[in-house]
């Protein structure tokens, strides 16, 4: 099952990153003779209000959010991994402080900072520009879950053989914390890298539904599930669920692979 | 009560550690708010300067009237200051008192999420002690596939199924807790039936019923009040997307409406405000925990 589902997640976005030979035509091309139509040869998932195909707008848009989210999940679980290095090996001062700072983090709704965070950008601001800043401050806001699981496991192996014989071999903090501890935990940094990904995913599909996401015309999955808010239309045109169907499989197959791999780690 | 209780109360230090945090989590949240109202775009400029109506005279007493945020030192004590006083500004897009906005939408957020928590609790309950009650497969299996489907489908887009189908944003809160509550539920009351205790009073041939409450789900209270604690948080993330999207008029759609507007003195004590009810929620479900952990 894990073997399958990461497999179809690998497939899946081997096909967004050649989204530009995939799709149709470009995400921004507009059928003016075909505005809202129904599904068809030429338009299979048909064309929204402004005649743009929705198929090409699907794949785009799921290319950029499947490579924004990993990589905000990856700076988020890297920057755990560095404070739970740094906190477990330089002393008892350094563990309190990376706990208190993580406790910090956590008691803030991280809903709300991202909103007041998103307020700040000025009303002109390039839409590469807003996707990059709004997975930049999930990235941020992400470290605090993942470096208190980290800290625990640094503390953990930090009471174990290997370190005691490393400590006694004259192994530095550096060497011990490169060398010894951070290999232990790549396994760990993989299941957080697994579990904030789809988080990450869902908060900007969130954020784009409520129109504070990604702008137009830059196609996200947040702003392609800005359609489903019409339930006439929705019902009329069923294929306009398939950004909706195609995130929940996505995230699915994520968590399928976290499960598995619970059983693994 | 012994001896150690009276002097060093078991429930004392979590609570005194936590509302260290809150106090340090408060203070944290207003310098960060002021220095993101200090920071924003337009911060000091008054729409009256750009008026041509009025003369150099007028402009320049506009002017000096806007000359406290210059000091930016002064600017984050007076912040503090009025915050402590309860005075949050007013609101840029709407021109009324913070304070007000809030009293006035505190209600129906509480109506809302206290019922979404409610509902989500009793039916992830009420699935757990019945897979326990009735161990089948299929029952297993269609609602590790109902809490499963759930995870995968964003809050703003169960928000919508549920107004979709008629019902109010207690719907789609409870609908966005009910996948995350039954999951912990589930590992807990999986942990406490497979207990030995548990197994021996089944096998003393008391009643499942009676198993189930008093031997297997009393001795976790502690973790399930701590999971109480942290739903809280999870609700307050599942209100702004089913208030705004269900029309509901409370403080989820405020700060909807706060961040299109680009209203920083919203939505930062907005922020404040819930910081510290969650840091608050955890506060007391820690006491209770701790309270619990030392009856157990």
């Amino acid at each position: 099952m894990r073997r399958a589902t990461a497999l179809i997640l690998v497939l899946a976005f081997m096909t967004l990153l050649l989204a530009d030979f995939v799709a149709p035509c470009s995400f921004a091309t507009q059928f003016r003779d075909a505005v809202d139509a129904p599904a068809s040869r030429a338009h299979l998932l048909g064309t929204d209000a402004l005649g743009r195909d929705r198929l090409s707008r699907l794949l785009y848009g799921a290319r950029l959010s499947m490579l924004f989210a990993p990589a905000a999940a990856l700076a988020s679980v890297a920057a755990a991994l560095i404070i739970a290095l740094l906190a477990g090996c330089m002393g008892p001062w350094w563990e309190r402080a990376a706990d208190a700072a993580a406790d910090l983090c956590l008691s803030m709704p991280w809903i709300f900072l991202l909103l007041a965070a998103r307020a700040l950008l000025p009303l002109n601001v390039a839409a590469g520009a807003a996707a990059l800043v709004t997975f930049g401050l999930l990235g941020l806001l992400g470290w605090a879950a993942p470096s208190r699981v980290m800290l625990a496991a640094v503390k953990r192996h930090l009471r174990s053989d290997f370190v005691l014989l490393a400590h006694a071999s004259g192994c530095g903090r550096a060497r011990l914390a490169l060398v010894h501890l951070a290999p232990n935990l790549l396994p760990l940094a993989l299941a957080q890298f697994l579990i904030a990904t789809p988080t990450f995913l869902l908060a900007e599909a969130n954020l784009g539904l409520l129109g504070l996401g990604i702008p137009e015309p830059l196609p996200s999955w947040g702003n392609l599930l800005r359609e489903l808010e019409s339930l006439p239309s929705v019902a009329a045109n069923p294929w306009m669920l398939a950004p909706a169907l195609a995130l929940v499989a996505i995230i699915g197959c994520f968590h399928l692979v976290i499960a598995a791999d619970e059983y693994h780690v | 009560m012994s001896i150690e209780n009276r002097h060093h109360p078991y429930w004392l230090a979590p609570v005194v550690q936590r509302l260290g945090l809150l106090a340090i989590v408060l203070l944290a949240g207003g310098l960060l708010g002021a220095a993101l109202v200090r920071v924003a775009p337009g911060f000091g400029v008054d729409e009256r300067m750009l008026d041509t109506r009025l003369s150099a005279g007028s402009i320049q007493a506009v002017e000096e009237s806007r000359k406290e945020g210059s000091d930016v030192l002064r600017y984050y004590f007076n912040y503090l200051y009025r915050l402590c006083r309860g005075d949050l500004g007013i609101s840029v897009s709407l021109g009324r008192p913070v304070r007000e906005l809030i009293s006035e939408r505190a209600g129906v957020t509480l109506r809302s999420a206290s019922a979404g928590l409610l509902l989500a609790w009793m039916a992830a309950l009420a699935i757990v002690l019945l897979l326990e009650w009735l161990p089948r497969r299929v029952f297993e299996t269609a609602a590790s596939v109902l809490a499963g489907t759930l995870l995968c489908v964003p809050a703003a887009v169960v928000a919508l199924g549920c107004l979709y189908l008629g019902g109010l944003p207690a719907l789609a809160i409870s609908a966005v807790l009910f996948p995350r509550v039954y999951r912990y539920l589930r590992n807990i009351a999986r942990a406490a039936c497979g207990a030995t205790h548990v197994l021996a009073a089944q096998a003393f041939g008391i009643r499942k019923m009676r198993v189930l409450t008093f031997h297997a789900l009393a001795p976790v209270l502690p973790e399930l009040l701590a999971l109480a604690g942290v739903s809280v948080s999870m609700a307050v993330g599942a209100v702004i997307p089913a208030e705004t999207l269900c029309d509901s008029a409370g403080l989820g759609q405020l700060v909807w409406q706060a961040a299109l507007a680009r209203d920083l003195p919203v939505l930062v004590n907005m922020t404040l405000l819930i910081t510290a009810v969650t840091a608050g929620a955890n506060l007391l479900a820690d006491a209770a925990r701790a309270a619990a952990q030392a009856e157990v």
